[in-house]
């Protein structure tokens, strides 16, 4: 009979194959609790006084995402707030949001629900309606980070805090690696830094923990999740890593820590050489939030959405 | 016998062999491992428990494929 390597336990929830540890669901929650933690220690995530806002979709990691930032609130360490972007897709969304809506009453914190429609006249269904070279995801993502960017101010947040795991960034570094995007890698890490003073600081405290364990942990605590598979994320370039990686992480139970760590010890290097110079006084000539060029991503996408609705 | 709740649906199954696990189960559906979290009856188990008479065995897909 196998036993919970740490207290002796029959009830066992998870095996590591990679380093023999087999943990109890008490034991793991312990252990992953602490293994962020101390993440987020060790990449200066928090600073005490910090207003963090989570983007919170109601999916599994960002809803363990909250639940771990709450324990920072409770010891009055930092000020807690939600936001919840509904993009506008039919039969989908709706439970991830209220979900979202419940955890955030739950736990009585600030949270704003913001929706695509009321932002830019248009949802994601309506974009994947009318024809485009774009798939759904790239859309999504520029809108998404649009929004995510302005409401951090509006909230007042200082950070602004991201589910993302283990999966999604070994995904980002292998899509950008294979696109040949080094600029863009040059961006993937725990903490963004703030280019301009109109971005707030990004974290993202889960990016070590691979994407299973977080399912195991929203299960275990019995936290209500949105497990369903968005409908338009099979199209997309990312979804072909996301096999390959879960293909190759069969096999080689180690192979996602290896490339993180690689890439973080990588990074410093890549971002001597291919940073690309941000001046602060580059602004959306149409928005006013910042990028790079004259008019940001977001509003060149509209354009477009709008021209081809037009159509 | 056993019951198999997936996706919403509860099914009657066969336990083919006495050596039969959740993990057989898996490969069967064709469901990677490292894709779902696995229940016995209501508790979350590993995927090398054994399936045994009257058990009541829920998978709960919580990654998606490409
Ligand atoms: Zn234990
Ligand atoms: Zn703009």
């Amino acid at each position: 009979m196998k036993k919970c390597t740490q207290c002796g336990s029959k009830d066992i929830i998870i095996e590591r194959k990679h380093s023999g540890q087999r943990l109890c669901q008490k034991c793991f929650i312990k252990g992953i609790n602490k293994k962020v933690l101390k993440d987020m220690r060790k990449n200066k995530l928090l600073n005490k006084g910090d207003k963090v806002m989570v983007a919170l979709s109601g999916g599994k990691d960002s809803v363990m995402l909250l639940d771990i930032l709450y324990t920072f609130y409770e010891r009055n360490i930092i000020d807690l707030c939600a936001m919840t972007i509904d993009e506008g897709i039919a039969d989908y969304r709706k439970d991830g949001v209220d979900i979202a809506k419940r955890h955030a009453e739950r736990l009585g914190i600030e949270h704003k629900v913001v929706k695509f429609k009321d932002c830019f006249n248009f949802t994601l269904d309506d974009i994947m309606s009318i024809d485009s070279e774009r798939g759904a995801c790239t859309y999504c993502g520029v809108f998404r980070r649009w929004i995510i960017n302005r409401e951090a101010r509006n909230m007042n947040a200082t950070k602004i805090a991201t589910g993302h795991n283990l999966n999604d960034e070994t995904q980002a570094v292998l899509m950008n690696y294979l696109e040949g995007n080094i600029e863009n890698l040059t961006r993937i890490g725990p903490k963004t830094e703030a280019r301009n003073e109109k971005f707030t600081v990004k974290i993202k405290p889960l990016r070590e923990i691979p994407e299973k364990e977080i399912a195991l942990y929203v299960l275990s605590k019995e936290l209500e999740v949105h497990l369903a598979e968005c409908p338009y994320s099979s199209s997309s370039f990312r979804g072909e890593i996301k096999e390959f990686m879960n293909q190759l992480s069969n096999k080689h139970p180690t192979i996602m820590y290896s490339l993180l760590k690689g890439f973080d010890k990588m990074k410093p290097s890549i971002k001597k050489d291919f940073t690309n110079e941000f001046t602060k006084s580059k602004e959306c000539v149409e928005c006013g939030e910042p990028g790079s060029h004259g008019l940001c991503r977001a509003c060149v996408f509209k354009k477009e959405i709008y021209n081809n609705i037009q159509k | 016998m056993f019951t198999l709740i997936i996706a919403d649906k509860k099914l009657e199954k066969q336990i083919p062999n006495n050596d039969y696990k959740i993990i057989n189960l898996l490969k069967e559906l064709d469901m990677p491992v490292e894709t779902v979290v696995t229940k016995k009856n209501n508790k979350i188990v590993i995927e090398e428990t054994l399936i045994e008479d009257d058990d009541e065995i829920e998978i709960i897909q919580v990654i998606y494929g490409g």
